[in-house]
């Protein structure tokens, strides 16, 4: 920045109050020079234009394995490894029903995976030396990478046949759990099994209304009993009349984070 | 003349006023000569170790962090043994320990480091007892790392900076094992060099002892229940310890344990046998007496440098200081219940109706609680008890409707629904209107403590938090930034539940060598027998490590000790698994004077779920992206 030759000026020492007050709004000018002063130059990178779209996939079902939205769901893990082989990962979370699109990152080289409550795509044994893999590489740019992981989930959850509303504003729902991996080392207890009911679509343990809804926890092995078999729960407290609720029904075994392994959601309406 | 004067004046100035070499070490910066040459000097860099040690005292919570004034979001509500209104669920810790933590490790290695070229004016034994205490130092750092975040980055030296090899200042995370073994390293030498006794407030040998034994149990507790395993490139397991280590560590903390044997001893000076009052008093005091033989290591505190307003946030509403804080801290019926010598269902939950499913009649609020254990006395204020020579009144209502054929539960078993209104009067808040008893004398819904359906500077739970209360305060006196009670970080009856654990899991495992179950059972009594419980009747009574876990609740409540235990046994997600806490409301008979209690879950809908991944915590994320090699835990 070089000093306009007013603002040489203002360095003056003032005589009088008259003069002074002239000097400092001499002063201004500079100050307002500088305020109005912007850069235009644009950025030296062009901005993220690469997307990355794609879906987790219970391999046995081929259907999308459902999640719940946030930090306790399915999340995609980049490691960039255009420029490092030691990258330090970047994640971005799944929608809740398994499917997941990004449209904001960067041309880079990706191994890409993801995590949740399935079978980890990469898998230590107790050295720590990397067994099994399935990490993608794929190469993000502005034509948009669609990829899809084949996984095992922990658990299937599966309604049987739809809620049902009772005369007691209760709503009641049948449902059934299977095992959705065939390895043993991924075939933890089962630990507790949780109706959700929210009132808008977006219901899983990240949120909940816990006035209504249910759980049941099994200690030790005893969850093991049930799979397979239809249990049926009927929601807590009396739902207020004349609104919707969306349900859905979460399970999950003890492995790593505990995560739960969903339905998809069922919206009731109470007249 | 002149002339030549003046020329050889300059002359003179010019050539004669020659330069000293500047290099002096700059005056107003204390040099490590200054620090490390003399005692005072020593004490001066200890007194700033000490004061950066993270001890969670008075000044913790998970919200603020460490060495934080305002402790409103208190520990206690955050595990169950208390409810309170600014803290509502569970969390893990918001403020992440971190780089403080690596300024206190470069500072103690800077002392390893320095203080053996001063040696000057020492005995060895000093020498020897400052370094000692280094290392304990630098341990109590690393364990408040590992215990937080598993394997961490080991820096045993003082790393040089500026330098040119910037990848020897970008330290990997360590296995978490052997962060525990550094730890456990760290601790036998500081055990080895450190002296008997110490100054008030700074460790000794017992101190390192003692604080190994609390490390080591919760290496061997990683290992035994710990579920999530995570390796980095080069096969380090930064969480989780292989599973065959646990006997090992449990070991480890059972034998440091046994070094304090005849060294300390529980608090029993004002205790007397039989006398459940003399046990009470007991048991308060331990927590002020500063000559206690139970104090291994204190925080103290001193006006105005160093303070706390522990009881200004804390005290029950009828005693509020001028801050007008009042009642942070609410215990749970859940912790009660874990307390000999309460009217007990079969279940263990507290007795509170009859047969019929009626309420049970009592005179007065504390006659429910007339065998209470003293230990629950001197830790909960119950409703009805004496405290700085008042009366706690706690009373959620007065009932006024007809008590013939007795009084049914207001509200379903389990129900979270609000008390009914009819039949019940109940105050909103502080402001109440006196109902007219038929008697024609005068009484306010609520107690003066509590409990309002509306405002939570009350009791929330039929309770109030008594451990570490100074009933000698003056109400004036009862504010923020003014109270100086010391903190206790270790003492000995943590020492003898870490033993009696390690016993009971070496015990479990079969390990040979010395009879454990016997030795669990002996500390565990010693434990019992001084805060006025029930004794085990023998080893056989000791089948569970359930028993060992509950006596460290009610031994440790409230000492900010429980969460962590919580964690490394690896149960609060089950325990915190969408609950809502109980508490115990007491209710006035306005037909017959008497006192009723209802049980129910908590009126606020303050419901607890643990996220399991908070077992290990969050690495700041600013560290992780200034980093080449620290990888992250899971699910962050």
């Amino acid at each position: 920045m070089t000093r306009s030759p007013k603002a040489k000026a203002s360095n003056r020492i003032p005589v009088t109050n008259v003069k002074s007050r002239k000097m400092k709004s001499l002063l201004y000018i500079p100050i307002i020079a500088l305020v109005l002063t912007s850069c235009s130059k644009l950025d030296n990178y062009p901005s993220p234009n690469a997307t990355l779209t794609g879906k987790v996939i219970d391999a046995g079902l081929k259907a999308t394995v459902q999640t719940e939205i946030g930090s306790g769901g399915t999340r995609i893990k980049l490691e960039e490894i255009s420029w490092s082989d030691n990258p330090t990962p970047f994640y971005f979370y799944s929608m809740q029903d398994g499917t997941f699109n990004n449209t904001k990152l960067f041309t880079s080289t990706n191994k890409i995976s993801v995590e949740g409550a399935f079978v980890p795509l990469v898998q230590y044994d107790a050295t720590g030396t990397i067994t099994v893999d399935n990490r993608k590489t794929v190469q993000l740019s502005n034509t948009p990478a669609d990829v899809e992981f084949q996984v095992e989930p922990f658990l299937r959850v599966t309604w049987i046949g739809d809620p049902v509303p009772n005369t007691d504003s209760t709503i009641t729902v049948r449902v059934q759990f299977t095992r959705g991996t065939s390895n043993p080392n991924f075939q933890n207890d089962i630990s507790d099994l949780f109706l959700y009911l929210n009132t808008t679509p977006y219901t899983g343990n990240n949120d909940y209304d816990n006035r209504y809804s249910k759980q049941l926890t099994y200690s030790g092995s005893d969850g093991n009993n049930f799979l397979g078999q239809t249990i049926t729960l009927t929601t807590a407290g009396k739902l207020p009349a004349k609104r919707s609720y969306w349900l859905r029904v979460g399970a999950r075994t003890t492995y790593g984070l505990k995560q739960y392994n969903y339905t998809d959601i069922k919206k009731v309406v109470i007249p | 003349m002149k002339f030549y004067k003046y020329l050889t004046l300059i002359a003179l100035l010019i050539f004669v006023n020659a330069c000293t070499k500047l290099n002096v070490p700059p005056l107003n910066v204390i040099q490590d000569d200054d620090v490390f040459n003399s005692k005072g000097g020593i004490t001066i860099y200890m007194a700033r170790l000490y004061s950066e040690l993270p001890i969670e005292d008075f000044r913790y919570s998970p919200a603020r962090g460490l060495n934080n004034f305002w402790i409103i979001s208190p520990f206690p509500a955050v595990t169950g043994e208390a409810l309170s209104r600014d803290q509502r669920n569970s969390v893990t810790e918001s403020v992440l320990y971190w780089g403080d933590a690596y300024k206190l490790i470069r500072e103690t290695n800077y002392f390893l480091q320095t203080l053996p070229k001063h040696t000057g004016d020492f005995t060895k034994t000093d020498i020897d007892s400052w370094l000692g205490e280094a290392h304990f130092i630098r341990a109590f750092t690393y364990f408040s790392l590992a215990k937080r975040y598993g394997g961490v980055p080991i820096v045993s030296n003082v790393l040089q900076y500026p330098t040119t090899d910037l990848n020897s200042l970008d330290v990997p995370r360590a296995s978490e094992e052997k962060t525990y073994d550094f730890i456990a390293a760290d601790l036998d030498t500081a055990f080895s060099k450190m002296a008997e006794t110490n100054q008030t407030g700074r460790a000794n040998k017992y101190a390192a002892a003692a604080l190994k034994s609390r490390a080591m149990l919760f290496a061997g507790s990683i290992a035994k229940y710990n579920q999530v395993s995570f390796f980095d490139d080069n096969h380090n397991r930064l969480c989780g310890i292989p599973s065959d280590k646990a006997v090992t560590y449990f070991k480890a903390a059972y034998d440091a344990a046994r070094l304090l044997d005849g060294k300390y001893s529980l608090y029993k000076k004002t205790f007397a046998a039989g006398d459940k009052e003399a046990q009470y008093h007991n048991y308060v005091n331990l927590f002020f007496d500063a000559q206690s033989p139970e104090n291994i290591l204190i925080k103290g505190y001193s006006y105005p440098q160093s303070v706390h307003g522990y009881d200004a946030y804390n005290i029950p509403l009828q005693f509020m200081g001028p801050n007008g804080y009042s009642s942070e801290v609410s215990p749970t019926l859940n912790f009660v219940e874990l307390f000999d010598g309460l009217p007990k269902n079969p279940d263990g939950t507290i007795k509170n109706l009859d047969a019929g499913g009626k309420y049970l009649y009592f005179d007065n609020t504390m006659d429910i609680f007339a065998n209470a254990e003293p230990r629950l006395r001197a830790t909960v204020i119950l409703p009805g008890d004496v405290f700085k020579g008042q009366n706690m009144e706690i009373r959620r209502g007065i009932y006024t409707g007809s008590i013939a054929g007795g009084i049914s539960p207001f509200i379903p078993a389990g129900s979270t629904i609000q008390y009914p209104t009819t039949n019940i009067v109940q105050s909103a808040n502080g402001s109440q209107t006196a109902y007219t008893l038929p008697n024609g004398s005068k009484m306010n819904p609520a107690g003066a403590s509590g409990t309002f359906f509306s405002e939570e500077t009350c009791s929330l739970t039929g309770f109030s938090i008594r451990k570490y209360l100074d009933e000698s305060l003056d109400k004036s006196q009862v504010k923020e930034n003014f109270e100086t009670q010391s903190w206790i970080e270790i003492r000995y009856a943590e020492v003898l539940l870490n033993r009696a654990e390690a016993a009971y899991e070496l015990f479990n495992a079969g390990t040979p060598g010395t009879d454990y179950l016997q030795d669990a059972y002996t500390a565990i009594n010693q434990v019992r027998e001084r805060a006025g419980a029930d004794l085990l009747a023998g080893t056989g009574s000791l089948n569970d490590i359930t028993i060992i876990r509950n006596e460290r609740r009610k031994e440790l409540g409230f000492e900010n000790k429980i969460w962590w235990d919580l964690k490394r046994w690896r149960i609060i997600d089950k325990e915190q698994n969408n609950v809502l806490y109980r508490v115990l409301m007491p209710f006035y008979v306005a037909q017959n004077g008497k006192y009723i209690f209802d049980v129910r879950k908590d009126e606020k809908n303050r419901f607890y779920t643990f996220d399991p991944k908070w077992y290990y915590e969050q690495i700041p994320n600013d560290e992780i992206t200034k980093s080449k090699s620290l990888k992250q835990n899971p699910g962050y």
